[in-house]
């Protein structure tokens, strides 16, 4: 079983401290088994990026967790109580990868109506009109929204109400880059003291977003790990200079970048200060693979 | 819910236009009219089977399962959502057809009050919640598909056909029309009632997943 937590990163769950554990898990859609026996527990606040190719069973997951699919196996625990004995899921939200609006609605309608149905307030809604930005949309039908001006709406749903446990499946798919950026503020905010499972296929994004990476492949867990533990099997990083320099020459190039590959991240330092030792006017390094593309192969 | 809307707007227009005809004739409207009004409230009354499909592609009711509404609430709104617009519907056609029937000098009578409470409304509402409990069961067995090949398209000869199929067993058997037709109601509410009761297993959770 994965642990997250067990590196000693004491940090206070919200009231008191909510866990999250599957135990374990199998489940699927009729006789079609896609989750495989996957365990876990998280009682830490923090975001977990889930990852897996296509059919890995990540949405497959957020839906069990989220009490959609009977578990075929296994036991899906909130607080050490099974969800399916009831009260678990006022912990949770789910944001499916749908928006799940009605397109006959208005924004303030739809709203309205998912109010009601978490039991949040008028008040609310007002809040989060402002928090998603949303509220020159409130008299606009669902149906008239731009894909953005959807997603925003349907984020603000599971801001109608705090929750201890976020289950996000790709929130900023098909977003312009701006307002993913925004969402992934809010949620990364949001994550300092909830604990966030959050799917995504940009590995960028993930890399950015996540403190804790979960891979899934066939159905079954394959990683769980702090992020900085996930390593590419090659190390390479790319250098910029302010001007051309023939210290760099044999360098391999890939675009305006030299690459150097190392043996690790604490070659880095050395290098820069060798680099800088020869004159060599820096603009940037970084490292040139993301090594979650390695979980990928 | 557009669709709804246009499918109860229809209903309303063609069951007025029609019930105030023969509301004129007088005793065609007690003979006739009535008895053949629910094939056109079914029509007014599709709203609840479109808006659950419509929800359900949406990711609607994922989101509401996920947040503890279960499957038999969901199709009990449907169920109500079809129930309130048959009653506008039929409330529509009842009442333009008896305008102009008083307007016409006929009398009211007991055997148009008896056709009414006994066949007219009973009817109309048995056969609205036939037609969208076997609406939302088979739209969770399915993909959403187009035209005469889905669900919605066939729903409405599934509305009409108990009606249709009653009046023509009514018809045959001449003076024992009548009780033909309360037997019919009778076996129609016995196979609702069995449809209802196994509502849990037509509608596990994961039916209610956007097929998209």
């Amino acid at each position: 079983m994965f642990r997250a937590g067990a590196r000693s990163i004491p940090s206070p769950t919200p009231d008191g401290g909510v866990s999250l554990a599957c135990r374990s898990l199998s489940s699927g859609y009729g006789k079609q088994t896609v989750l495989h026996e996957v365990s876990f527990t998280i009682d830490e606040p923090s975001v977990y990026v889930v990852l897996g190719p296509n059919g890995a069973g990540k949405t497959t997951l957020f839906r069990t967790i989220a009490g959609i699919l009977r578990p075929t196996a296994g036991e899906v625990m909130i607080d050490g109580v099974p969800i399916r004995q009831q009260g678990s899921r006022d912990h949770l939200h789910y944001l499916s990868h749908m928006d799940g609006m009605p397109d006959g609605l208005t924004v303030r309608e739809c709203l309205d109506f998912y109010a009601r149905v978490e039991r949040a307030t008028p008040a609310d809604v007002e809040r989060v009109l402002d928090q998603l930005e949303i509220r020159e949309f409130t008299k606009s039908f669902i149906s008239k929204l731009s894909a953005g001006q959807r997603k925003r709406v349907s984020i603000a749903r599971v801001f109608l109400r705090e929750r201890a446990i976020y289950l996000m499946d790709e929130p900023t798919a098909n977003l312009d880059p701006k307002v993913a950026r925004e969402i992934r503020t809010l949620i990364l905010n949001l994550s300092r003291e909830r604990i966030v499972l959050y799917s995504s296929h940009n590995l960028f994004e993930a890399r950015e977003i996540g403190r804790y990476v979960i891979t899934l492949r066939g159905g079954a867990l394959t990683l769980f790990d702090r992020m900085e533990n996930v390593r590419a099997a090659h190390f390479v990083i790319g250098v910029r200079t302010l001007t051309p320099t023939p210290a760099l020459e044999g360098w391999e190039r890939s675009g305006d970048y030299y690459l150097r590959e190392l043996s690790g991240p604490e070659e880095v330092p050395g290098l820069i200060h060798d680099l800088e030792a020869r004159g060599v006017r820096l603009r940037e390094v970084r490292e040139m693979e993301n090594p979650l593309e390695d979980l990928f192969t | 819910m557009v669709v709804g809307r246009i499918s109860l707007l229809l209903g309303g227009a063609m069951i007025v236009l029609y019930s105030a005809a023969f509301g004129i004739g007088g005793p065609l409207f007690i003979n006739i009219g009535s008895v053949i009004l629910p094939v056109f409230a079914v029509s007014g009354g599709l709203g609840g089977a479109l808006v659950f499909t419509n929800d359900r592609t949406k990711g609607v009711l994922e989101y509401l399962v996920a947040y503890g509404v279960s499957p038999r609430q969901i199709l009990a709104n449907a169920l109500l959502a079809g129930i309130v617009q048959v009653s506008i519907v039929l409330g529509a056609g009842v009442g333009a057809g008896l305008t102009t029937y008083l307007l016409s000098g006929y009398p009211l009578t007991p055997a148009l009050f008896e056709v009414l409470l006994a066949y007219t409304f009973p009817m109309s509402y048995l056969t609205v919640t036939l037609m969208t409990t076997v609406g939302v069961y088979w739209t969770t067995l399915s993909s959403p598909r187009a035209g005469l090949n889905s669900p919605l398209g066939v729903l409405p000869l599934i509305g009409v056909a108990p009606t249709t199929g009653l009046l023509l067993l009514a018809l045959t058997l001449g003076s024992y029309s009548g009780r033909a037709l309360l037997i019919g109601e009778l076996a129609l509410f016995v196979v609702l009632v069995s449809l209802l009761a196994r509502t849990d297993r037509f509608m596990p959770p994961e039916r209610m997943l956007s097929p998209a």
